[in-house]
């Protein structure tokens, strides 16, 4: 055998070595990782929140790089930036979210004003004799007031707390009244010699008193990684990306470079323009709420609330709808800034509201900000929101879109420079 | 073209980078001069070019890149040797040999055209690679330095052309007077 030869079958050996070794390497990065991902799950989403953040920022960051001066101050005085309006927002916003005792008291100022409404709707006719189509109206609507009424029942604590609440502050009577006659009854029927209660619903509820419902420990401290990963992130240079570029073998070095940059660009697109759509959807919500007579700290924590879901296909418009009605029926006092609208109907005008919203974010805000950036068929987009809820709850269903969004993106353009680069 | 820098980055931040920078860092930007793609920047500028550079090394014969395929960097080597073949109706045609700081395949640095010919490492190859859309996004963050490669890609381009054009004119009188 000539030394060429023997060189040659030397190198043939290595090369099949070096193979199995990756594969070997690269089944076990892939089992200890999906290990890892479902041991540590609960820090998966704030990390994902947390370079998202990053990402979203990323073309900012950029935009206003000071060439002289450098990149470590550039990125600590954009944080220091970020972190006092975020500071500044957290504690006006903190104003207006309620408190352990306001929120037993809306819970009930919520279901009084449900059900008050509700016996409204299917009121019975000055004759006593229910019309077919309002028995029809209560036959079909009856059961789901039941729901209704269970989620907003107050657990035996509870009820002790809000009665503790009750006599040590101010609240209003017609509530307390309403809470004591049907504390025990469980018929949501407010006493017939309170003036100003609720009247008889025929709503009742079937479902025994249980104890009360078992609430998920919600733990906060994995958050802290959240702004963790959105600072290092930000400090990053393009490091990150030329490590992973680094690992890539020189065949593909160039294919990974277009890949990446395309899938960035497509990405990139589609959460800045989801984002960019979400914030007018909930700057029109806040600003139609304002000028429903809502106070502008509510109206704005609202419009945050809205402006989130949004993000969330289909479902987002039912959340924001359910919230702002939530609060319509319980706001008091509220003075409309239009002539002419009655404070009374103020959950019909909020109806109207959430439904000029959602019309002006079909019609103007989605093909304007977002064009035709990802195009996903409506089943896709129905099976991505419940298999992320069922996978990881309200954030599964946030997350579930862009996770469907990139890997489309990502199967689309590997495949295409694959051709292009001639290896498939 | 204006050579007054802020006097922050004279005095202070020019010293701090220096202190800062690692020795590799130091003999890339020593390199980089040493290129006539880069001989115009300052060492600041050097060191912006050197941020978004890719080292990668090739074996022995090992294609760096493929007629055909779709360009996306420029390579510039740093050591060792490449060849750039043509393949023609099973032959290999080698245009050039190329060594230790020059450059290839900077057509890429213009459009996405499929690259014209083959470059194969003769010995194990040390390149740096300038991605096309790193350059185009450092006509954002810093214009000047991105328009001083840009026109002295503009430069070689056109030093090309002119060669081309003196090849093609040998040629035609060539075959003039052998037609003679």
């Amino acid at each position: 055998m000539s030394p060429d030869q023997d060189f040659e079958e030397k190198q043939q050996g290595r090369k099949n070595r070096r193979r199995v070794f990756h594969l070997i390497f690269a089944i076990l990065v892939l089992i200890s990782g999906g290990f890892l991902i479902w041991k540590l799950s609960g820090l998966v989403a704030p990390i994902i929140v947390g370079g998202l953040l990053a990402f979203l920022f990323r073309p900012l960051k950029d935009r206003f790089k000071i060439r002289w001066l450098p990149h470590e101050l550039q990125v600590l005085c954009s944080f220091a930036a970020i972190g006092l309006v975020l500071l500044f927002a957290f504690d006006t916003v903190r104003k207006y979210i309620p408190d352990d005792k306001q929120q037993l008291e809306y819970k009930i100022r919520l279901k009084y004003k449900l059900n008050e409404e509700y016996q409204q709707l299917v009121m019975k006719s000055p004759e006593g004799k229910p019309s077919m189509l309002m028995t029809f109206v209560q036959r079909q609507t009856g059961p789901l007031m039941d729901k209704v009424n269970q989620l907003l029942e107050l657990d035996q604590k509870e009820r002790e707390q809000f009665l503790r609440y009750s006599t040590a502050y101010f609240v209003e009577n017609k509530i307390v009244r309403y809470f004591q006659a049907n504390q025990n009854t469980r018929n949501y029927s407010a006493p017939e010699e309170a003036p100003d209660a609720a009247p008889t619903t025929t709503a009742t509820v079937v479902a025994p008193i249980g104890p009360p419902a078992a609430r998920e420990g919600s733990s906060w401290e994995p958050w802290i990684l959240a702004p963790l990963s959105f600072i290092f992130l930000g400090f990053d240079n393009g490091q990150i990306r030329r490590y992973f570029i680094s690992l890539v073998p020189n065949r593909y070095f160039e294919l990974s470079l277009t890949l990446l940059d395309q899938l960035d660009n497509a990405i990139g697109k589609y959460l800045r323009g989801t984002l960019m759509e979400c914030t007018l959807v909930g700057v029109t919500l806040c600003f139609g709420l304002i000028l429903l007579g809502v106070p502008v700290g509510i109206a704005t924590v609202i419009g945050l609330i809205c402006g989130l879901v949004n993000a969330i296909p289909m479902l987002g418009t039912v959340i924001a709808l359910v919230v702002c009605l939530g609060y319509a029926l319980i706001a008091e006092n509220v003075e409309p800034l239009i002539p002419g609208l009655n404070p009374n109907n103020l959950p019909l005008y909020v109806v109207i509201l959430v439904g000029i919203t959602h019309v002006l974010d079909d019609v103007l805000f989605q093909p304007f900000v977002l064009g035709s950036a990802v195009n996903i068929h409506p089943l896709v987009v129905v099976v991505a929101i419940i298999g992320g809820s069922l996978i990881m709850g309200l954030w599964g269903m946030l997350f579930a879109i862009p996770t469907v969004v990139v890997v489309k993106t990502a199967v689309e353009t590997l495949f295409r420079e694959l051709k292009d680069y001639r290896i498939i | 073209m204006s050579t007054q820098k802020p006097i922050a980055d004279k005095l202070l931040w020019e010293t701090l980078e220096r202190w800062k920078r690692s020795s590799p860092e130091l003999d890339r930007i020593k390199f980089l001069k040493t290129v006539p793609f880069f001989n115009e920047l300052s060492d600041r500028q050097l060191k912006t070019v050197s941020g978004i550079l890719f080292e990668r090394k090739y074996e022995t014969d090992e294609l760096i890149f493929e007629e055909g395929q779709p360009g996306a960097a420029l390579f510039l080597i740093l050591d060792g040797r490449v060849a750039v073949e043509m393949h023609h109706e099973n032959r290999t045609t080698t245009l050039a040999i190329l060594d230790r700081g020059a450059f290839f395949g900077e057509m890429a640095l213009l459009d996405e055209a499929p690259r014209s010919a083959n470059a194969r490492s003769l010995e194990r190859t040390y390149a740096l690679a300038l991605y096309r859309n790193d350059l185009s996004q450092l006509i954002q963050r810093d214009p000047q330095t991105a328009c001083q490669i840009y026109r002295a890609l503009a430069r070689m381009v056109g030093d090309r052309l002119r060669s081309t054009n003196q090849l093609m004119r040998t040629a035609m009188s060539t075959d003039k007077v052998s037609v003679e």
